[in-house]
């Protein structure tokens, strides 16, 4: 790549950003009723530094992640079993099919209330939260990536001496991987939507709470530069899950 | 006597539903012996891969198939398959497909490497071991597969239009090893093709199919002396008297199918 080629693609990345900040810049100076409502770039930054000194956000964001990608993690380990076992097994199918159908489109954030009664305030309900709405995304994409697996691969297996139970394991898995690394990526997007939500609704710590106590208390330049830092991490580690999968899947030729 | 090594008898296989059931194969006779090249062709869709699927073991029939005397109810070793698809796993590299039949025989390891390395350099893919198969070329991954078939040492090969996705010149230098194969190793093939004169080519005997249900409706030896180079083989005049036969047959087939004959 040339340098006026990496010149172009910086400005095409970084342009759609300079124009939201100057229409938020703008909208803040000559909108906005109170400043300490919509705060201006110079405000959020300030806050952003601040904040970045203090403990406070390290540790709630620490704490955030890791009921975060917890939750993530139980749901792949049991929405990759479930989908593919419902893809191999005609029985797993007839019984969890209408239920995964059923509750597919149920906005999960409306359990945490019911969730915050059995389970209690903290760590428990949040990852649970993350877990529920991560697991059907994932059983239905490892469930299909099992289902689309090409007849001649597994008629190829069992010419080659598969023993039957050993389809699933060593065919059916293998050839679902790219679907389930696809419905893990739409998991990964939804988690950070249901951990904030439920922590500021179910938890003394974590970043959502933090936000929610900044929004109670009007400190909207700090609750303002959380949700930045947020936005930050989901990216990154949205980019880092892309990068290392595509390097893992090398075999899989993506559209 | 002993029985033939490959006997289908009165062989017939419906599809769907018992209401709008669609009948593929209807009582079909066919009897290869050890050593044989038979190949079927046809019009397309007319069942000749159905009845290598069913001999396979992955689809069911009602009749007759047995390999040796003893009835085919499932996928075996003593088969090997290779589809038009290539049908090659693509998480594994070169060395990991051919040896995966291999494996599920829970070969050692270092017997397994000599095995694969022998038939990498077979089919002419050394430096290719660590590749995966979306990174090779069609002709490559149908020697892959070829390869990852024989490497368990089938009695019976059992070729699905093998070479129908290539282009021409890659299919001749194909049609060339896989005969060559052959008479090295004299093992019992099966193939289907609508390629009349890759079937009159590679084979010793051609069957003829109808239009589905299909049948069998002529068988034709095909005596020519494969030892002579391609050149000699197709330019003969015995080549050229078989393969016209078997062409006006075949062409028969289709033109009756589509109801072009019966408009005059």
């Amino acid at each position: 790549m040339t340098v006026s080629n990496r010149l172009r693609t910086a400005l095409s990345f970084s342009g759609p950003f300079v124009i939201f900040a100057a229409l938020w810049q703008a909208a803040s100076a000559w909108l906005a009723p109170d400043p300490t409502m919509f705060p201006g770039l110079g405000a959020i930054a300030y806050a952003l530094v601040r904040l970045s000194a203090s403990p406070e956000l390290w540790s709630n964001l620490g704490i955030s992640l890791a009921r975060n990608y917890l939750g993530l993690a139980l749901a792949i380990v049991a929405g990759v079993s479930l989908g593919s076992c419902m893809a191999r097994y005609p029985i797993a199918n007839g019984f969890f099919s209408p239920l995964v159908g059923a509750t597919y489109s149920l906005p999960k954030t409306a359990l945490i209330p019911l969730l915050l009664l059995w389970l209690g305030v903290g760590s428990t309900t949040d990852t649970t939260a993350v877990f529920l709405s991560c697991l059907l995304p994932i059983v239905v994409h490892s469930y299909h990536g099992a289902k689309d697996t090409p007849r001649v691969l597994l008629w190829s297996a069992a010419a080659l001496g598969t023993p039957d139970r050993a389809l699933l394991p060593r065919v059916m898995l293998p050839s679902s991987l790219p679907q389930i690394v696809t419905g893990t990526r739409i998991a990964l997007g939804f988690s950070y939507v249901v951990t904030i939500a439920a922590e500021m609704i179910a938890s003394k710590s974590g970043i959502g709470k933090l936000i929610f106590v900044y929004g109670g208390s009007g400190a909207y330049d700090y609750l303002f530069a959380t949700i930045l830092v947020i936005i930050v991490v989901a990216y990154l580690v949205d980019q880092a899950y892309v990068r290392l999968t595509a390097t893992l899947l090398r075999w899989h030729h993506w559209e | 006597m002993t029985p033939p090594k490959i006997l289908i008898s009165s062989l017939s296989k419906r599809y769907g539903a018992t209401s709008r059931e669609v009948l593929a194969l209807e009582a079909v006779d066919l009897s290869v012996s050890e050593g044989e090249f038979v190949t079927i062709v046809g019009p397309s869709g007319c069942g000749k891969s159905t009845l290598l699927y069913i001999l396979g073991g992955f689809l069911k029939g009602t009749g007759t198939v047995a390999i040796d005397g003893r009835a085919v109810d499932r996928p075996g070793l003593d088969r090997g398959i290779v589809f038009q698809e290539y049908a090659l796993f693509p998480w594994l590299t070169v060395k990991d497909n051919i040896g995966y039949g291999l494996q599920t025989q829970n070969i050692a390891r270092s017997e397994r490497e000599d095995i694969v390395h022998r038939y990498i350099e077979l089919i002419g893919l050394r430096g290719f071991e660590q590749r995966f198969p979306r990174e090779l070329s069609g002709g490559m991954k149908q020697r892959v597969a070829l390869a990852r078939t024989l490497a368990c040492e089938p009695e019976i090969l059992l070729l699905d239009e093998p070479f129908g996705a290539l282009d021409a010149q890659t299919r001749e230098i194909m049609q060339d090893e896989l005969l060559r194969l052959w008479r090295k190793t004299r093992k019992t093939v099966l193939m289907v093709t609508h390629d009349v004169t890759e079937a009159v080519y590679l084979s010793t005997r051609v069957c003829v199919m109808s239009q589905r249900p299909g049948r069998i409706v002529r068988e034709f030896s095909i005596d020519l002396d494969r030892s002579a180079s391609r050149e000699e083989i197709v330019l003969s005049a015995a080549f050229e008297r078989a393969r016209n036969e078997v062409w006006i047959l075949v062409r028969a087939q289709v033109v009756s199918g589509t109801g072009v004959a019966t408009a005059t």
